[in-house]
């Protein structure tokens, strides 16, 4: 069967399994609907037979009233575009089976489904909330679901507006009036039952019958120096030695979804600055994407090129951000770090230049970016691109890929095989250290990344080692690129049609994804063709790549964990959103 | 014979050195911070006083107005202790080594050095290996599981390193034929430095003493990224400024150590004409020595827990046994 | 002089008792570990006041530096720094206060029927307790006697490396047929 596969073949599942799978017919729609009964013997047929080994998203749409529908976004590990699978269950009734025995990637997002929409997933194990706290009550991505201070279910809101009400709802309403809290809940009283099903958890090892040792649980985080924000693992140890471990994350959580779909189309694009915020060109353009298919518009060239030059810009701050602070969170004193934050901040002067703002950036539209390079712009690129850069990032390696200190903390460590991260949906510079040579920006190509001529680069002992050498070897890469772009970027406008501040944007439903630094960073949006998104989904990179990190601590020591939490290179601004 | 003025005599040295000891504690946080601030290419604090010059005196100010916690289930009287007994032998171990040759001071003969016993060496390696409890104890009676892991970690580190230490001292004091640093000072001024004629002592010597000390790339105990601080988690206030004066007092022992055993003590040009200089000559090794011990920490990430222990035990205690071995049969053969 | 010696000597003395004392009585082994350390390090300042500074600094590094101190770990390791109030071994204690009394007795036979010191006591030099004197003493007088000492401690060190090292893989096979 194996050889029967054509990457670029999308199976017409229809045909092969009737009665099982039907088409999605509805206008603006793709993919294929199964009824729940079927879809664990289909999605096992799709990653056996056909080759959709990895899933790239999980997710639900509220079809208020009448249903709720569960996406499934899969991909091949080859290349190729997506099998998009949809189950409609009843609002009331809103359980779906597992698919975490074939896909373990499936965890996390599951949960998250769980957790904000209320999709009961049958056969998962450990599904419990993940993004909210434990004793929240109700399910806030549901479309009946209101929040504290609700105004109205989109923006923007009449009481706003210079002919409505001049009178906004935080101040006539008292904050407990719109919280729903379980039945005889004190919040003063309450105590995390989560923790102990936290704890629960977690692990005993099998093989400790020769030697009676203690376990002692510890936690790292939240509050914790190298958690690279208010992130929290519960470690189950003996001795310094690794057993079991399980992230804990959401603390800072403030259902950016939620608030996407509140916001017109528009309006999310600053808001996606803060997912990522060390790279929101990445964020920009994968939410650019993904409306510019609903939409239908096509950027012109000029946009095409500044978009692929900050993409890449945002590629290499990000890889120096995470290369230095790694070193840090090997025990150096910042020093490596401050030698790539000097970089970031030339990169970050480009982004000022442009967009006006260092970190958030807010420069993609629907069918451009907002406004053409300023003059003498393209110069500091160059000159990045061709002078400084290159120069760099071979000093960085220089100085620290040889270091024996670094080889033998980062050799070996946190092991992560090809089939486990294709298993565990790791994507980006994880992924390709562990020997899987895939790349969006080749795999599934958008924007005009077709026309240059980079490398995808690939090591295969998917250790702390391997993740350090990929992300230089990417940065080289992307100056690569920026260097071609930059040389070859035409004159002309940089944006399809009239700027608006409401954009028509058709009804149907879209996925966009960009290869972003951390990884494969996706949106799916879903329009109605109203003003504001009736879903918006973000596939954050960062947040399911955290699923492979109990795998990837197994059996090594507490300080290894940091070093690969480190390699993993998260953002909790995208883990929690 | 035992005199009133002797006494004296001793008093004001002991008063000199500790008061040495503290303000150059103050001045050595300002040099790491400013040297370290150098190589990463940042200026430094600067503000306080021309230069940063005032900074200790402001981060001193703030330490003091800080609140002093103590963990509710907490050993209260130990939790107090620990601080006091680590400061305690990070200020007396400097108390054999001599700062310059004897000379007359108002009309006096006074020996630069507040003792010249001839155990000197043992008795700077009794009072390292007793600098050890303030840590453990610190990281017990704080009932915290980090500061737990990082004082078990600090003594397991100290006992594994202090035999290499102790090993490393035996090289000079081999050569020297003595045990006191006068001595071994007063040979090196005859032969060459020993670092020349010991570079396998010297080295075992310089990073034994940086695990000793818990600096980086040893930092094990405190290992920020791990233990967030380690056995000073619980700590704030004085009681944290003690530690952290500690930390930095026994760098500046550890160089000072370091300086007299293998570059000569206060040994220099024109030093036996101008008794003057031996101080000085000492305290310019000891900043250049301090220097590299900062660079160090700028350069080189911390090394992970298992693999120190295995390079204290597997590497340095033999190769520093065999040192002394070959040393003492080439002084045996040559004499 | 003579008066403040004695009073220096009285002064050590109760310390040294106390903290044996303290020590013994000590519910919590932390502190029992630490009232031990203070009397080595008592201890130590009378082999100082001996003239023997040598022997000192050697009973604090040993005693106080290293041995103590990996007690201490190993308490703090164990987190048995709370003793129970049963006694683990029955009737140790009734043993205990039995050799105690044995002790007691040997030392007041000691102090009634040693032999009476005739003549001035003879005078040491100030080298007597020198590093060089003892070394030399060490490796001519008492060389058979360090011998065997370094021996056994050798030989208690294989025997804690062979204890500690992990069982070989037939002999895990065999206990785990016979569970």
């Amino acid at each position: 069967m194996e050889d029967q596969i054509f990457v670029s073949d999308l199976p017409s599942l229809d045909t092969l399994y009737p009665g099982k799978v039907t088409l999605d017919t509805r206008s603006g729609y793709s993919g294929f609907i199964v009824p729940r009964e079927f879809l664990l013997e289909v999605s096992t047929e799709i990653h056996d037979v056909w080759g959709y080994d990895m899933l790239s998203s999980i997710t639900g749409v509220d079809y208020f009233p009448e249903k709720m529908e569960v996406v499934y976004h899969f991909y091949r590990s080859l290349g190729g575009g997506a099998l998009v699978l949809k189950v409609q269950v009843p609002r009331d009734d809103a359980v779906v089976p597992s698919i975490f025995s074939i896909y373990n990637g499936a965890e996390f997002q599951e949960r998250e489904a769980w957790d904000l929409l209320g999709i009961k997933f049958d056969g998962h194990p450990d599904l419990r909330r993940i993004l909210m706290w434990e004793g929240f009550e109700g399910f806030p991505l549901r479309k009946d679901w209101k929040e504290a201070y609700y105004e109205g279910d989109t923006k923007p809101f009449s009481s706003r507006w210079p002919e409505g009400v001049a009178e906004h709802s935080e101040n006539k309403n008292i904050f407990n009036d719109n919280v729903k809290y379980p039945e005889n809940f004190d919040p003063d009283k309450w105590i995390a039952s989560g923790e102990e099903a936290l704890y629960l958890g977690l692990q005993k090892s099998e093989n400790g019958k020769d030697m009676e040792t203690e376990s002692i649980v510890i936690n790292l985080g939240p509050q914790h120096p190298s958690t690279h924000g208010v992130f929290r693992m519960a470690a189950l140890v003996d001795g310094e030695e690794i057993v079991d471990l399980k992230p804990a994350f959401g603390y800072l959580h403030r259902n950016h979804e939620k608030i996407g779909e509140r916001n017109t189309f528009l309006q999310n694009m600053p808001f996606t600055d803060r997912l990522d915020y060390i790279s929101s060109m990445s964020n920009n353009f994968g939410y650019a994407l993904a409306v510019e298919k609903l939409m239908g518009v096509k950027p012109p060239e000029r946009a095409e090129y500044i978009r692929v030059i900050m993409a890449e810009l945002t590629r290499i701050e990000s890889h120096f951000m995470s290369t230095g602070f790694l070193l840090n969170d090997l025990g150096a004193f910042f020093t490596p770090a401050l030698y790539a934050l000097k970089e970031r901040e030339l990169i970050l002067d480009v982004f000022e230049a442009v967009s006006g703002s260092r970190m958030m950036c807010n420069y993609f539209r629907f069918g451009g970016v907002v406004r053409d390079l300023p003059a003498g712009i393209q110069e500091t690129i160059k000159n990045l691109a061709f002078e400084r850069l290159p120069g760099k990032v071979d000093e960085l390696d220089q100085l620290l890929t040889e270091n024996e200190i670094v080889r033998s903390r980062c050799m070996g460590i946190g092991v992560l095989t090809a089939e486990q991260a294709i298993n565990l949906s790791v994507t980006g510079p994880i992924l390709r250290a562990s020997g899987v040579p895939y790349d969006i920006r080749r795999a599934d190509p958008y924007s005009i990344y077709d026309r240059f001529d980079f490398d995808i680069p690939v090591f295969y002992h998917g250790d702390v080692y391997d993740r350090y050498l990929i992300r230089i070897e990417e940065m080289r890469q992307s100056v690569r690129i920026i260097q071609q772009a930059i040389t070859q970027i035409p004159e002309g406008p940089v944006f399809e049609g009239k700027p608006q501040y409401q954009v028509r944007v058709p009804a149907g439903e879209a996925y966009g994804r960009v290869e972003a630094p951390k990884g494969e960073l996706g949106f799916y949006v879903v329009s109605n063709g109203q003003a504001n998104p009736w879903r918006y989904h973000v596939r954050a990179p960062s947040f399911i790549n955290l699923t492979s990190l109990r795998q990837m601590c197994l059996k090594y020591k507490v300080a290894d964990v940091i070093a690969i939490l480190g390699s993993i290179d998260i953002v909790l601004g995208e883990v929690d959103r | 014979m035992i005199d009133a003025a002797l006494i004296w005599e001793w008093i004001i040295k002991s008063l000199i050195l500790i008061i040495f000891l503290t303000v150059g504690f103050m001045y050595v946080t300002v040099y790491e911070r400013r040297f370290l601030a150098r190589i990463q290419s940042r200026i430094g604090p600067n503000r306080a006083g021309p230069f940063g010059l005032l900074q200790p005196a402001a981060d001193g100010l703030k330490l003091i107005f800080k609140e002093e916690l103590i963990p509710a289930n907490a050993d209260k009287f130990i939790f107090l202790l620990a601080p006091i007994i680590t400061v305690i032998p990070a200020l007396i171990v400097l108390a054999v080594i001599p700062w310059g040759e004897a000379m007359v001071i108002f009309g006096r003969q006074v020996n630069l050095f507040i003792s010249d016993v001839n155990v000197a060496v043992v008795y700077i390696m009794a009072v390292t290996s007793i600098s050890v409890y303030g840590i453990t104890l610190a990281g017990w009676s704080s009932n915290n599981k980090y500061a737990l892991l990082g004082g078990l970690r600090a003594t397991a580190q100290m006992i594994s390193y202090e035999l290499a230490l102790g090993l490393a001292f035996m090289g000079p004091v081999v050569l020297a034929g003595s045990l006191s640093m006068v001595d071994i000072v007063r040979a090196q001024q005859s032969s060459l430095w020993y670092v020349v004629l010991q570079p396998a002592a010297f080295l075992i010597y310089f990073f034994a003493s940086i695990a000793e000390i818990n600096r980086a790339p040893f930092d094990m105990p405190e290992a920020e990224q791990e233990l967030t601080a380690g056995y000073h988690a619980e700590y704030s206030g004085m009681k944290f400024a003690l530690f952290f004066m500690a930390e930095y007092i026994k760098m500046i022992a550890i160089s000072t150590i370091g300086a007299t055993l293998f570059f000569g003590g206060f040994d220099g040009p024109f030093v036996d004409q101008i008794p003057w200089l031996g101080p000085i000559y000492l305290l310019a090794k000891v900043v250049i020595y301090l220097g590299v011990l900062i660079w160090v920490r700028a350069s080189w990430p911390r090394i992970r827990y298992d693999r120190l222990m295995q390079l204290g035990w597997k590497i340095m205690f033999p190769l520093a046994l065999l040192n002394v071995i070959i040393t003492a049969v080439v002084v045996v053969l040559v004499n | 002089m003579p008066v403040i010696g004695t009073i220096f000597y009285a002064f050590l003395a109760i310390v040294a008792v106390g903290s044996a004392l303290g020590m013994l009585i000590n519910r919590n082994a932390i502190y029992s570990a630490l009232f031990l350390v203070l009397n080595f390090a008592t201890v130590a300042v009378l082999y100082l006041a001996l003239g023997a500074p040598f022997i000192a600094l050697s009973q604090i590094t040993v005693y106080a530096g290293a041995i103590m101190v990996l007690f201490l770990f190993v308490i703090t390791l164990l987190g048995a720094e709370k003793l129970p109030g049963y006694e683990p071994i029955k009737g140790h204690r009734i043993v205990a206060i039995g050799l105690a009394f044995v002790f007691i007795a040997e030392l007041v036979l000691f102090f009634f029927f040693r032999n009476q010191v005739t003549g001035p006591i003879p005078l040491i030099g100030p080298e007597f307790a020198s590093p060089r004197n003892i070394g030399v003493l060490m490796f001519t007088e008492y060389l058979l006697p360090f011998e065997v000492v370094a021996f056994i401690l050798l030989s208690a060190t294989v025997g804690a490396i062979m204890l500690t090292k992990p069982e070989r893989k037939s002999t895990t096979k065999l206990s785990q047929q016979q569970d």
